[in-house]
């Protein structure tokens, strides 16, 4: 589905660019005009905030975790008014959300709105950047919720480490073309984009995988990982031999590196095509290119592929061991409707074991990050140091080095405390560049009309509950040159804060 | 015994299946020659070939990679044991399944998830552990180290709160006393982690960055690490399990590009680091695995798939170094275990047992690696 540009246009753009920036249209100069214009989208900070009082977590505040990112200021009140069912059921279809305020912010991103071949004129750096901000960006303002909680799950699910060759350019092609169309659509779907995306063919080695000649042996890379990562699990029922003969189905295929780069074609010549048995199933003769389609419908459609994607959607938005009520469910689910990952997830988020999984997982610092900047409504575009916190909190993004993603586990993200302090200091004393916080018009709407505890109030703001006398304690004690942006630093930093 | 006379244990772990008839290649084998056409490392005397494409010969059978020449003197000086055709009974040839089990190190049918150095931590003679006593270069906990405190850090001197605000650590410090919550389960963990990241603050705080030891370590993520490792190591802060992890050993694809430069970091890195200890490497033992070897036979993309048996690396003090330590199955179709790998004849846990009851004289080693029959090696002492 490449766009084949002639060269002489992508200078063309280049130069027009260039000289854009000669005539001294300012980034930063540019930003505030974005943040202005998208301002008029968004609710803003609402006069009065009421935040949760309650002893244990609201469950809008909940449901707004699992099924987001974590409210910003004012959401919990519209989704009570609209009810949570309601509101699973417009997540479910995020075409239906205008998301204009957000699209204003990512749509100036050059590189991740530009043909996969174009991409190659820029440095790889530039096009990595530029997608990490659109990740960040995209959690941080999209209506759609949701959608970002899927996107998140299935880059790691089918993760493309984005440091490996080619990969530095492909992967916005795999995060636009692949994974954000596919992610609430059907499995089946999104296993075929993934399995022929470029940046996938590079990454594990599948433009490698090839019988050209009768002493080749085909590179059971990603036969592999499909089998035990993507779909049937490790314990899935599958064998040496069916990973041979996956990878024989799945030869031919080429990712091109001049004219139109990134585009994927299959060579005849360097395909298998006798007859695979894959997991009992005969693959016969001369199937050509179909053989990969046929793999696939294989491989979704096995009874395992349901339960080991159910059980995964179930670890990330429910618990890390869920009830097996739950997943059982959603393995039924799944695979009465072959697939269809909105049932699946529509199921997830309506269940009685969601709603009682409050506070059952540790914020991976992604999360951590995002639910923070959207709790205080920060204005950012994500060009200064943000993506070098998530760096030393332990999740660059797309830079997981192997298969299997980031670790979906809370025990995986303990060990980088330090490095959430650090960042809820930053974030509280105002001093992460391009991050812009209205910390007095957030603790003006929090105290309109009461009597203010600040901490009392921020603390439920957060938790999402009233907070014990034992956790305020240490918190009010706390004196320092600025006690102010420091307490408001403690309860990012507190215990509780790194749950939801 | 105080802290900074304990034995320390330094694991690196080669990340994505090294290959061991690389990196010590069987040179007297007709077979391996066979085997690889294109990507065998020519024999010591071989024509033809420039004498640094050539193995380095150890023993009249192995050889060392040209690229881990860095090693050859620390062979020579009979501080460097090789164990080959070594590897686990995993068969998945699965690399996050073997990674975990063999940082698990447990029997198949009893893995409880536990990391072994987490259990040889627990089990250790002696007081109380430094909160430095396990420290993982990198960004995150490795699984061999799973059930214990572990300092996660990039380097020694990055490991600060940003505006060293005493104050704020104080109030901290009582936000993670509490009690865990009985209803989360990683809570207790939650509340550790938090405090452990304190303490650790605190001893950091006396490592003097600027003592340059002179070493000079590759470029890249290894020779940070065990740069990194070094000048812990020399502050004395109590560390007694270092982990650090090499990535990039995957080489299903031109392999013959890639090893060179892996294997050149890896050997030029451990060189770095002896000479950086001195006499501190007495009481250190390195060791060096990875989770399986690579296919005897070459693909067609000149690299190598998944197989069984790989090579592991013991260097330090009291090791009984300067030979291989091996029972060399062979490379004939019938020695090759299916489809086409280099037989396991040495369990790997034999040789961490032994590091762990010799060299770091755990006696209840018997509950670090439970279910082992292990037959010591005789890989220290004289």
């Amino acid at each position: 589905m490449t766009l084949r540009l002639p060269a002489s246009r992508a200078v063309h753009r280049r130069a027009l660019l260039a000289g854009l920036g000669a005539v001294g249209l300012a980034s930063t100069g540019c930003d505030n005009a974005l943040s202005a214009l998208a301002s008029l989208f968004t609710e803003g900070l609402p006069a009065r905030i009421d935040p949760p009082s309650g002893a244990v977590v609201d469950p809008i505040h909940h449901l707004l975790g699992r099924a987001g990112f974590g409210p910003a200021p004012g959401q919990i009140e519209a989704v009570r008014a609209m009810g949570k069912e309601a509101y699973v059921d417009a997540q479910l279809s995020p075409e239906g959300i205008d998301d204009t305020a957000c699209n204003l912010r990512t749509g100036v991103i050059d590189t991740y709105n530009m043909p996969t071949s174009l991409l190659f004129e820029f440095p790889p750096a530039e096009v990595e950047v530029e997608l990490r901000r659109h990740t960040l960006l995209q959690a941080i303002y999209s209506k759609r919720q949701l959608l970002e909680v899927m996107v998140e799950l299935w880059s790691d699910h089918f993760n493309v480490a984005i440091g490996k060759s080619l990969c530095k350019h492909l992967k916005t092609a795999d995060d636009r073309d692949v994974i954000r169309p596919h992610a609430l659509g059907r499995f089946r779907d999104l296993l075929g984009a993934s399995a022929l995306s470029p940046a996938m063919l590079v990454y594990l080695d599948g433009r490698e995988n090839k019988v050209a000649a009768p002493v080749d042996r085909p590179n059971e890379n990603y036969a592999r990982e499909l089998l035990e990562l993507h779909t049937l699990g490790v314990r899935g029922g599958y064998t040496q031999g069916d990973v041979m003969e996956a990878a024989r189905c799945l030869t031919g295929f080429v990712v091109r590196e001049e004219w139109a780069p990134g585009l994927v074609e299959f060579v005849p010549e360097r395909h298998d095509d006798g007859e695979k048995i894959v997991l009992g199933t005969t693959i016969p003769a001369g199937g050509g290119r179909s053989d990969v389609e046929r793999l696939l419908d294989i491989v979704a459609e096995h009874p395992s592929t349901a339960r080991f994607i159910s059980q995964k959607l179930c670890s990330v938005l429910v618990a890390d061991d869920p009830p097996a009520s739950i997943t059982e469910r959603a393995t039924a689910t799944f695979l009465s409707t072959k697939g269809d990952l909105r049932a699946v997830v529509r199921e997830i988020l309506l269940s009685e074991e969601l709603a009682s999984a409050t506070g059952s997982k540790i914020k991976r610092p992604f999360r951590l990050v995002v639910s923070a900047l959207r709790a205080v409504l920060a204005d950012t575009h994500a060009k200064g140091s943000l993506l070098g916190h998530l760096d030393r909190m332990g999740q660059a993004l797309f830079s997981y080095p192997t298969p299997d993603g980031y670790p979906t586990r809370s025990d995986a993200w303990l060990a980088t405390m330090l490095w959430r302090w650090r960042f809820a200091l930053e974030l509280a004393e105002d001093r992460i560049d391009d991050v812009h916080t209205t910390w007095d018009g957030l603790r003006s709407s929090l105290t309109a009309g009461r009597d203010g505890d600040h901490e009392a109030l921020f603390a439920r703001h957060l938790y999402g509950r009233a907070a014990t006398e034992a956790e305020l304690a240490p918190i009010r004690a706390y004196q320092g040159a600025r006690p102010s942006p420091g307490r408001v630093a403690l309860l990012l930093s507190s215990p509780a804060y790194q749950r939801y | 015994m105080g802290d900074a006379a304990r034995p320390m244990i330094v694991c690196v772990f080669l990340r994505g299946a090294a290959d061991g008839l690389s990196l010590v290649v069987p040179h007297a084998d007709d077979r391996y020659y066979e085997l690889r056409p294109t990507l065998a490392i020519p024999r010591p005397d071989a024509g033809r070939v420039a004498a640094t494409s050539r193995a380095l010969d150890l023993d009249g059978h192995f050889g060392l990679h040209p690229a881990l020449s860095g090693l050859l003197p620390l062979y020579r000086a009979g501080e460097l044991a090789i164990v080959h055709a070594v590897g686990s009974d995993d068969q998945t040839r699965s690399h996050f399944e073997a990674q975990d089990r063999m940082e698990h190190a447990n029997a198949k049918e009893r893995d409880s998830g536990g990391g072994w150095l987490a259990r040889h931590l627990a089990t250790r003679p002696g007081g109380r552990a430094s909160s430095l006593a396990a420290v993982a270069l990198g960004a995150t906990v490795p699984e061999s180290l799973r059930g214990s405190a572990v300092s996660v850090l990039e380097s020694a001197s990055d490991y600060r709160l940003g505006d060293d605000d005493q104050g704020f650590a104080l109030a901290l410090q009582a936000l993670y006393q509490g009690a865990g919550d009985p209803a989360h389960p990683f809570d207790d963990a939650l509340l550790l982690s938090g405090r452990e990241a304190l303490e650790t603050l605190d001893r950091l705080r006396s490592v003097d960055a600027g003592k340059a030891s002179g070493a000079r370590y590759p470029t890249g993520q290894l020779g940070h690490a065990l740069g990194e490792i070094a000048r812990l190591a020399r502050a004395d802060l109590g560390v007694e399990v270092a982990c650090c992890d090499d990535d990039g050993w995957d080489t299903h694809f031109v392999s013959d590009q890639l090893i060179p430069r892996l294997a050149a970091e890896l050997g030029d890195g451990l060189r770095a680091f002896r000479e950086d200890l001195g006499d501190a490497m007495e009481r250190v033992v390195v060791v060096v695995m990875t989770e399986f070897g690579r296919r005897a036979y070459e693909n067609t993309s000149l690299g190598t798939d998944h197989g069984r048996a790989s090579v592991m690396f013991v260097l330090g003090g009291g090791v009984r170094g300067g030979r291989v330590v091996t029972d060399w199955p062979g490379l004939e179709e019938s020695r090759l275990e299916e489809p086409g790998d280099l037989a396991v004849t040495i369990d790997y846990r034999e040789i961490l047992d032994e590091i762990v009851r010799e060299r770091l004289a755990n006696p209840r080693a018997g509950e670090v690696f439970p279910g082992l029959d292990a037959r010591p090696r005789g890989l220290f002492g004289g």
